[in-house]
């Protein structure tokens, strides 16, 4: 083949230009201006360290932010993920509704996330929202809970948003099982093996990369999270629903602290980071593939 | 034993479709609704399906502008990120040249970025460049947040594609260009169509940056709407329904008619981990 040298850089260069522009600069001034103190009027003034010390040491919000973060990740890795594989599971029977399941269960995550926010704003409102309606059906027809507004349902509240919608795992391990092969079920199935034992002994250990991935993809979703909870509750009570996310968006776009929201922001990097690290680890190399 | 497994079976699904179902179901139907019924009993069925809170929404709120601005962001922004992600993803899958691990590895950071992060650095970026409230800033904006999946979309599919076809063509004399716009492309149709419709979906669902990169309502997006006229549809709840009904529509439409897209997408896609 001829010499395509000009014609590779010519296909790679608007690729190139974009990831700079939109990235590259992006965590350059994020990681430059994690050290300034900068606002708006002012230039960025260096100070070193102080913004990640403050972080840690005085600021009561980040460690609620952090703290609702970390508590999120932990559930979205797993229960989430766990429904998301029961429900693969029992698709892959192929019983009569599956396709409509299917289907159905992946409506809540296709549409905007300020739409999920508004639907279960509504859901859930005090006064005419479904579930206090239904309540009522069964006895108290005073029930008024605010389930975003009151500080004992409010984080339960918005977990509940997200935590059940896996339809993202479940429509990933149903492809991952579609590659198993037959052979392999009909051996199990002569040596008179139950479906339930066939499940457990031997598709879940031939998912573990997938599951693996599923953990990843939902952990690091839940340090995207704003849309919602800048719909539902703002963070609010109080911090009880404040993620790192919508802490940025606060102290960026709120309190022009610009440094500051930048420090988080490379601190949320390093969290994301690391959790991944930690999620390869464990489903790599800590169990060994037979 | 395996009676009461199948029951647990039938049951957990029945809750899963009626938590996906239900809210939908719920609003839709109260979005017919005039705001007496829906205070005095929401659960109930409408008296009669009346469009008035329909036209009520599009004349309370600039929904229609908001609409315009989701397609034309959401068809160039997709056009954008389709086009120059092609280029590239043919050449990263077909070609070895110096640099070009580094240049995957690079590429592939974006994906340990999340976009919070980069709230206050992008706004920064497309002030500065003078892009700040127009629809080419999030059009621009959005064709990157897209780079990752349409990279790796893309060529996962370049890479099915035997080189014998490039190899007749550049027999019978075709140059680079003409090869990969007249014979690649037109077979990608499957990849491309799938990385269509995620980033698509990825333009008219954002939120985030949508608030953050415009102001006023001549470059806001449709997921907007619902977040300012929280306040004004505040007393007229079956308007507020419609209007959510509204935003929410079309991505519905959307992934039910390229489902097909969508789900082998997300399989190819997302295996980065």
């Amino acid at each position: 083949m001829t010499n395509y040298k000009g014609y590779i850089t010519l296909f790679l260069v608007p690729t190139i230009a974009l990831f700079m522009l939109v990235y590259a600069v992006s965590i350059v001034i994020l990681f430059g201006t994690s050290f300034t103190e900068w606002s708006t009027g002012l230039k960025p003034a260096f100070v070193g360290f102080r913004n990640f010390i403050d972080m840690f040491a005085k600021d009561t919000s980040f460690k609620e932010g952090f703290w609702n973060t970390a508590v999120w990740v932990l559930l979205q890795s797993t229960v989430h993920v766990l429904i998301g594989l029961v429900f693969a599971i029992i698709l892959n029977m192929k019983e009569f509704y599956w396709k409509f399941a299917r289907t159905v269960f992946m409506f809540p995550n296709i549409i905007s996330g300020a739409a999920v926010g508004m639907l279960f704003l509504c859901m859930l409102n005090p006064n005419f929202g479904a579930v206090n309606s239904i309540v009522r059906l069964f006895g108290d027809s005073e029930y008024a809970q605010n389930w975003f507004m009151d500080y004992a349902t409010a984080f339960m509240s918005v977990t509940m948003t997200w935590l059940p919608y896996a339809a993202v795992v479940t429509i990933l391990i149903l492809a991952e099982i579609a590659a198993i092969p037959d052979s392999l079920f009909e051996s199990a199935r002569i040596d008179g093996a139950s479906e339930l034992k066939i499940n457990l002994f031997i598709v879940i250990p031939m998912l573990r990369n997938i599951i693996g991935t599923c953990v990843i993809l939902a952990g690091t979703s839940m340090l995207q999270k704003m849309d919602i909870i800048m719909m539902t509750t703002g963070g609010g009570p109080g911090n009880t629903t404040l993620n790192l996310p919508m802490y940025i968006y606060k102290t960026a776009m709120m309190d022009n602290n610009f440094g500051y929201s930048n420090a988080v922001g490379v601190f949320l990097i390093g969290f994301g980071i690391v959790f991944v690290l930690l999620v390869r680890y464990l489903f790599r190399i800590g169990s060994s593939s037979t | 034993m395996k009676i009461a497994l199948a029951i647990c079976k039938y049951l957990f699904v029945l809750f899963i479709v009626l938590l996906s179902l239900g809210p939908f179901l719920w609003m839709f139907m109260a979005s017919f609704k005039t705001n007496a019924e829906i205070l005095t009993n929401s659960l109930d069925w409408p008296s009669s399906f009346r469009f008035s809170n329909y036209a009520m929404a599009f004349k309370i709120a600039p929904l229609s502008r908001f609409y315009i601005n989701s397609v034309i962001v959401g068809i160039l922004g997709t056009a954008l990120n389709l086009l120059i992600l092609g280029m590239s993803a043919y050449v990263l899958a077909r070609f070895q040249f110096r640099g070009k691990k580094l240049l995957m590895v690079l590429l592939s950071l974006s994906l340990l970025i999340p976009g919070a992060a980069m709230l206050q650095p992008l706004y920064l970026t497309v002030n500065t460049i003078g892009l700040y409230d127009k629809l080419i800033g999030l059009i621009i904006v959005y064709a990157g947040f897209g780079l990752p999946v349409s990279l790796y979309i893309l060529s996962s599919y370049f890479l099915t594609i035997p080189k014998e076809m490039e190899e007749s063509a550049y027999l019978d004399g075709a140059g680079f260009i003409r090869t990969f716009f007249k014979i690649i492309l037109p077979i990608s149709r499957p990849g491309f169509g799938t990385a269509a419709v995620l980033q698509f979906l990825l333009c008219w669902n954002e939120f985030q940056f949508a608030i953050i990169l415009t102001t006023g309502n001549q470059s806001r997006t449709l997921p907007l709407a619902l977040y300012y006229f929280k306040s004004q549809f505040a007393s007229d709840y079956g308007v507020m329904f419609a209007a959510t009904m509204i935003v929410i529509l079309p991505s519905i439409l959307v992934y039910i008619l390229m489902q097909r897209q969508v789900i082998s997408g997300l399989a190819a896609g997302a295996v980065k981990g």
